[in-house]
């Protein structure tokens, strides 16, 4: 830590990162950044690419966030169940999932993971175990709660990982899923991060609690609050947490402080907020603080840099070309995948079944 | 956004915003609660304004927690108050399923008691929001007795019908259209006017085959009317307004005089509301039929997203011009 001035630093001095990744060796913290900043690059392309009018339908962008998702999300194994919300792109690019099917997702075309049928900007992908957010909130989080009673009735290694906003935690279903997991022990690691706002609802009106966190003790199994724009904090807080949901010892609940800085949607010209807010967690932005602390341990040289930021462009560049070439799906397309079966009595299509003529 | 305006060219939206208005104006017992709707003006911008006009007490911005919104205004209703309670969209009212169904609905059934709420919010397709975002759950609570629900397809009505649900002494179910927010407007009187509950209009009279449906797909059936009227049929376009209490005599009436009728609505087809209408017209006024009752609606699928999927999903005037050409010449 010795090399650098503190002159150098991009962002106050006390939000400078210390202490030890644990288990986590250089390569990793490498890859790790990586996987930071390619979710970062890539939602600020797709954001724009919204703006110019490339897709319909809606955006909503994580900047600010993406510790939050990532950090957990790159330590799971492929058939670690996550159950991520509405703003978890990080939950997809943590765990690895190639960025030309998420493009395709945002541009809602035949090659997203749900061939256009499911609304936009809702990352997800089967094969990579991270389950399709759903858009009515917090069934992500009551999903994945079965998702992890379904490993442990199948007794299996795997655990699951759910994300709800600070929002979310307000809702019935939050706390039935939170008590099912806590009578059953099951092996999951319940993330919220709250960034203050859920729409224009501040968080002082979601709760009277100051710690969200606080709402495990209802449950009977430890919640922690922690900086979730720390990617050190939130590394060794989340290695903790799924090292316990595999040992058997039962959930966690990790609430990350955290920010948005954007609109909810991209819709949303957020003026509810301050300036002065907005700017005060950009200061505490996740990644160059991640980043100067690679480089002070010498993980991080700008040769790497280059050789990242080369990777993350070529992919990003390959994923929107991917995307905007991928064909809309077939209008009819949608008339499958109700039910195993199609079966006589429903109708798929036809919508004229009573034939008039006889 | 300053107080609306009465009279003058209105907006579906606007229509709403100034019944909600004047009902709060008129009425302290009326009060408002729901996600974003103070700060923000409501998602859609339906209650723009009314925070600095009538107040943080009432105007209540909730936690996502649709379940206690509907709670809260059932209880607050058991005080005498007359809530109205927003739905940010209409499909999230299956999280508060079981207050209306079980507790709402069944109040007065139980002791007596009335619950004189509204639940109102956006509703229907078209606008691209998916699975989740394009609902219609006018079925789910028709279906409940003790409930009532109300699809206004044009400005007059949204007007009226909302202010005929916050005075109405039942639950209300208001399921708003938002692809007709911004898309149709009409000049509205500049008196005091409401639209009673279970009273259908005649949207266009004709004599040869009636159309009866709701909401947006009146429009899609006046379209198909005018189109009809080229090649010389008239067409009679039902505009029910509102589903429960259902105006029977309106419809078998049109039947009766044209013979022939299609049933059009944009839910789903397998126990959708078209079921309703098609089985009364086949009990009360089969003599008069002089073809089979088809229903035009949407197949039985979630609402797709991708704008093709949604295109092809949604019922059409094609649809609607395809059937009742091959109806008409039965
Ligand atoms: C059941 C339900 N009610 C309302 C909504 C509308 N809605 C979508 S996101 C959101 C706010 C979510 O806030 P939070 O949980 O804090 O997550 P954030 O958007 O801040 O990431 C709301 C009200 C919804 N999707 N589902
Ligand atoms: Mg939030």
């Amino acid at each position: 830590m010795t090399k650098t001035q503190e002159t150098e630093l991009s962002f106050p001095a006390k939000y400078r990162l210390t202490g030890e990744m644990e288990g986590c060796a250089d390569e990793q913290k490498l890859e790790l950044f990586e996987r930071l900043l390619k979710t970062r690059e890539f939602d600020a392309r797709m954001r724009k690419l919204f703006r110019q009018g490339r897709f319909e339908g809606t955006f909503y962008s994580q900047i600010g966030q993406e510790a939050c998702d990532v950090v957990i999300a790159y330590q799971l194994d492929q058939q670690d169940f996550v159950g991520p919300s509405h703003r978890d792109l990080g939950a997809s690019t943590g765990k690895g999932v190639p960025l030309k099917n998420l493009a395709a997702q945002v541009y809602n075309r035949v090659d997203s993971p749900d061939g256009g049928r499911y609304t936009a900007c809702h990352y997800w992908h089967p094969e990579f175990w991270v389950m399709n957010p759903s858009t009515s909130i917090v069934m992500n989080w009551v999903a994945a709660t079965g998702a992890a009673f379904g490993y442990k009735m199948l007794k299996k290694d795997n655990v699951a990982v759910a994300f709800c906003g600070d929002g979310a935690t307000a809702h019935g279903d939050f706390h039935e899923a939170c008590n099912f997991a806590g009578v059953h022990r099951l092996p999951i690691v319940y993330v919220v991060q709250n960034n203050l706002w859920a729409e224009s609802l501040p968080v002082a009106l979601t709760t009277a609690l100051t710690d969200l966190s606080h709402r495990a003790d209802a449950y009977g199994f430890p919640g922690i609050s922690i900086d979730g724009n720390d990617v050190v904090e939130t590394w060794n807080a989340t290695r903790e947490a799924l090292k316990r949901a595999r040992s058997g010892a039962g959930p966690t609940l990790i609430e990350m402080k955290t920010y948005r800085w954007h609109g909810h949607s991209d819709i949303d010209p957020a003026d509810y907020r301050s300036d002065d807010e907005v700017a005060h967690w950009m200061e505490r932005d996740p990644i160059p603080r991640y980043e100067q602390y690679l480089r002070e341990l010498e993980v991080l040289s700008d040769d790497a840099l280059t050789d990242v930021r080369a990777r993350i462009e070529a992919e990003i560049e390959e994923a929107v070309d991917f995307a905007e070439n991928s064909p809309r799906p077939a209008p009819d397309g949608y008339l499958s995948h109700v039910y195993a079966e199609d079966y006589p009595g429903f109708e798929f299509g036809d919508r004229n079944p009573g034939d008039a003529n006889g | 956004m300053s107080a609306p305006e009465r009279g003058g060219e209105t907006t579906y939206l606007e229509a709403i915003r100034q019944g909600l208005w004047e009902e709060m104006q008129a009425d302290d017992s009326v009060f408002m609660l729901g996600e974003d709707i103070g700060l923000y003006g409501g998602a859609f911008k339906v209650t723009d304004g009314f925070l600095d006009r009538f107040g943080e007490h009432r105007i209540i911005d909730t936690p996502i927690s649709e379940g206690a919104i509907i709670g809260a205004a059932v209880g607050a209703a058991l005080m005498g108050m007359r809530p109205v309670a927003e739905m940010q969209f209409i499909d999230f009212m299956s999280c508060g399923f079981d207050m209306l169904t079980n507790v709402a609905a069944k109040n007065r059934y139980r002791w007596g008691a009335a619950v004189p709420i509204v639940v109102r919010g956006p509703a229907g397709g078209g606008v691209r929001g998916g699975p989740f975002h394009s609902g219609q759950a006018e079925s789910y609570y028709a279906h409940t007795a003790g409930l009532k629900v109300v699809c206004p397809a044009t400005a007059y009505d949204a007007k009226g019908l909302i202010k005929a649900a916050i005075r109405d002494d039942d639950p209300v179910i208001y399921q708003e259209h938002k692809y007709l927010y911004r898309r149709i407007k009409e000049d509205l009187p500049d008196e005091d006017f409401v639209v009673p509950l279970g009273s259908a209009r005649i949207a266009r009279p004709g004599r040869d085959l009636s159309i009866v449906t709701y909401a947006a797909m009146v429009h899609v059936a006046l379209e198909a009317a005018e189109e009809l009227a080229a090649d010389g049929a008239e067409v009679e376009v039902v505009d029910l307004r509102s589903l429960v209490p259902f105006d029977e005599e309106t419809v078998l009436t049109s039947v009766a005089r044209t013979g022939k009728a299609i049933v059009l609505h944009e839910a789903p087809r397998t126990g959708g509301f078209g079921a309703e209408i098609a089985a009364t017209i086949a009990e009360k006024a089969f003599e008069y039929l002089e073809a089979p009752i088809v229903r035009v609606t949407a197949p039985d699928t979630p609402v797709p997203y991708s704008p093709p999927l949604e295109d092809h999903y949604l019922p059409g005037k094609s649809d609607v011009l395809e059937i009742t050409r091959r109806l008409l010449g039965y």
